[in-house]
């Protein structure tokens, strides 16, 4: 006989608890994935407008343009860095990776900001800008733009990896609760259904035989209690093995 | 004339290995990377003291990659991609001449031989091909690489070898990082710098009345150097760029360049001056044409003339509606004029010789022209090459090169000009030629406000 209904809270609970977990799990992970890879895409981006300024200095002074670009097409290689422009003071531009030309809202832009801003160019996609004075901003600026659906693309694989292997680890933990459940549930069934038996045919020999009553746990004492009370309302004495249940 | 095996992969032939670009773009950075340990590894495999340096210095400069029986010269150009016929017509003009040379007994009875590997006009892989010439090959020295933005990557190479005396002869580049400091003296450039050629074109617009001048270039050192040139050419004129345009390296004369046009067309411009190589610039002159952008359309020598031509015109009924309004720049005077004795010299060994770039480095089909700019540019830098090759003596080593270019002063190539080399002067040539399209071919510009005006 199984036993259904006595479980039924024990496994809603078991499934509350677990997707409580998972959830609270995804929502911290996602947001410290986000805000953590963010924050590492923007000072990476940093770091690097600020590595071109720093070499660029030289370049600029000596009026090099062709080594300035150089410079600056090698760190467009780097994953995500979309483009890169560096402006004189005047706010002329004089190296950049535009193609086929610098977009109106760059054009328009303050040259000398350096702090972060989102852009959204036409054709292009959105992007997070940073930039970074040259010699101080008396030389010029340098601005590089990351390429937010590449950071989006990179946390949302970081966040789904991480996700992935929470609910896999629900999974497992909801059917190895089920399993131990059920092992709980078992001789309880068992129990059930002897107990049921003893109301039938109490009287029969062969249910004072059954191995339900050598188990040496509370299954096992209730069913010798079970067949004890059965027999004494019957007029039967008592089985000898009934007695550890006294 | 043949150049050396290459002994890592003898089933290439007698070409050397041909470097994958997809090798090479995984072992670029890798070969930055271990710039500065290779140097140090070969000094400390020769035992060698911090006291000795300049003495062991100068011992390796010499005897390398000069034998008796042959000195070998490496070359890392584009033969390759969207822009193979710029090495393909360099080597050919080259090995024109060095063929003559080998023929006739050599230099000091020794041949010359080119150690050739493809970069197909990209950075990495000319980097790559840069380490493994110095390193493995240990070739005498470098000649006749393709390119700005691959030569701009292999300068800082060379000051990091300086000791080595290892030096960088006639680059096809007008570029400015090889002929200023802090690269400038490891190279040797025989052609007219970009400043000269953007500068001749701009004067001789402005001088017409043009003065709205915008560019068309590629978004690289190469077209940022042409930029700049055109900028400050402008600039004594008074006037700024009127608009800019780009495209990427690599775009080919199927690709649109139909967004430019409309960029440039937005600015209205009195001429455009491209900087790039042939397949975009064909590709830029035929959408402006198509678009209606009437103005002349001017181009720098390394746009590859012949090349921009037959892609202009190959198959239109109507060519000379895209080819009207070109001016080509040149460094090299006219292969047409028979006249200027190195001209008449070049076409004889071109027809006896024919030199064709070895299979192994063809991947893709290239129908080379019998005369080019291009190859003439390759003979004039092969004898020059040879001229200072023979100025080292019998017993040629690095160390001897700088004076034995500094020898060279007054000398006659065989064109008008005379060509002088010395500390302060790396560039040989200074003329700048400019060209217009005339029966399907580039004949000299003489009057630009008849024509232009």
């Amino acid at each position: 006989m199984r036993i259904r209904r006595l479980f039924k809270w024990t496994r809603f609970g078991i499934f509350a608890v677990f997707g409580l977990i998972v959830l609270s799990t995804s929502i911290l992970c996602i947001y410290t994935v986000d805000t953590e890879l963010s924050a590492e895409y923007e000072v990476n981006t940093q770091n690097i407008a600020k590595t071109i300024a720093d070499s660029s200095a030289g370049i600029l002074l000596n009026q090099n343009l062709a080594t300035l670009q150089s410079l600056v097409d090698q760190f467009l290689e780097v994953q995500g860095i979309r483009y890169i422009y560096i402006t004189s003071e005047t706010g002329e531009f004089l190296a950049h990776t535009f193609v086929p030309g610098i977009p109106e809202e760059i054009l328009e832009s303050e040259h000398s900001n350096t702090a972060p801003v989102e852009r959204s160019l036409p054709g292009m996609g959105d992007f997070i800008e940073v930039g970074s004075p040259i010699l101080a901003g008396v030389a010029g600026t340098v601005h590089v733009g990351m390429d937010l659906d590449v950071v989006a693309l990179k946390i949302q694989r970081a966040i789904g990896q991480q996700v992935y292997l929470i609910s896999v680890m629900l999974v497992l933990g909801v059917l190895a609760s089920i399993w131990f459940v059920n092992l709980a549930a078992k001789p309880l069934g068992e129990l059930l259904a002897y107990a049921v038996e003893l109301a039938k045919d109490g009287e029969k020999d062969e249910l004072g035989e059954r191995e339900l009553l050598t188990r040496d746990d509370e299954v096992g004492h209730l069913a010798r209690l079970f067949l004890h009370v059965s027999r004494q309302g019957a007029g039967r004495g008592l089985p000898t093995s009934v007695s550890g249940t006294e | 004339m043949q150049s050396s095996p290459g002994p890592e992969a003898p089933t290439r032939g007698n070409w050397g290995p041909l470097v994958t670009r997809k090798s090479v773009m995984r072992s670029g950075l890798a070969a930055l990377l271990v710039a500065p340990f290779a140097a140090s590894s070969l000094a400390a495999g020769r035992g060698q003291e911090p006291g000795d340096a300049d003495t062991e210095s100068s011992d390796r400069a010499e005897g390398r990659g000069a034998t008796d029986e042959e000195i070998v010269l490496g070359v890392s150009a584009a033969f390759s991609g969207p822009s193979r016929g710029l090495g393909t017509e360099l080597y050919r003009g080259a090995m024109a001449y060095f063929n003559n040379v080998n023929e006739n007994g050599g230099i000091e009875g020794r041949r010359v031989s080119l150690k050739l590997y493809d970069d197909g006009y990209q950075p990495d892989p000319c980097v790559q091909n840069t380490m493994r010439l110095m390193l493995e090959d240990e070739v005498f020295l470098l000649f006749g690489y393709v390119g700005t933005p691959t030569v701009t990557r292999v300068l800082p190479i060379l000051k990091k070898f300086q000791d080595e005396k290892i030096f960088l002869f006639f680059p096809f580049t007008g570029a400015q990082p090889q002929r200023e400091p802090p690269y400038g003296d490891f190279a040797f450039n025989l052609r007219a710098s970009y400043n000269q050629e953007t500068a001749g074109l701009v004067d001789n617009l402005v001088q017409i009345g043009r003065r709205r001048i915008a560019v068309f270039y590629q978004i690289d050192a190469y077209g940022r150097s042409g930029w700049a040139g055109v900028r400050a050419a402008l600039d004594k004129h008074g006037e700024r760029l009127a608009g800019e345009a780009t495209y990427s390296r690599g775009e080919k004369f199927t690709g649109s360049m139909r967004k430019q046009v409309e960029i440039l067309q937005g600015v209205s411009p009195d001429a455009v001056i491209c900087i790039g190589a042939y397949a975009a610039c064909a590709a830029f002159a035929r959408d402006a044409v198509d678009l209606g952008l009437d103005v002349p359309i001017a181009n720098l020598s390394f746009v590859g003339s012949e090349n921009l031509l037959k892609l202009l015109t190959e198959g239109q009924d109507d060519a000379e509606r895209y080819t009207r309004q070109l001016i080509n720049s040149q460094v090299v005077p006219s292969y047409e004029d028979t006249s200027i004795p190195a001209v008449q010299e070049y076409r004889d060994l071109m027809a006896r010789y024919d030199p064709q770039v070895p299979a192994d480095l063809v991947q893709e089909e290239y129908a080379p022209f019998p005369h080019s700019f291009g190859s003439l540019e390759g003979f004039l830098n092969a004898k020059l090459m040879g001229e200072i090759l023979r100025r080292l003596g019998p017993n040629p080593g690095r160390a001897g090169l700088e004076e034995a270019v500094f020898s060279i002063e007054d000398f006659d190539l065989g064109i008008s000009e005379r060509v002088s080399f010395g500390p302060d002067r790396r560039q040989g040539l200074q003329s700048v030629y400019h060209t217009v399209v005339e029966d399907g071919r580039f004949v000299p510009l003489d009057d630009w406000g008849a024509r232009f005006g």
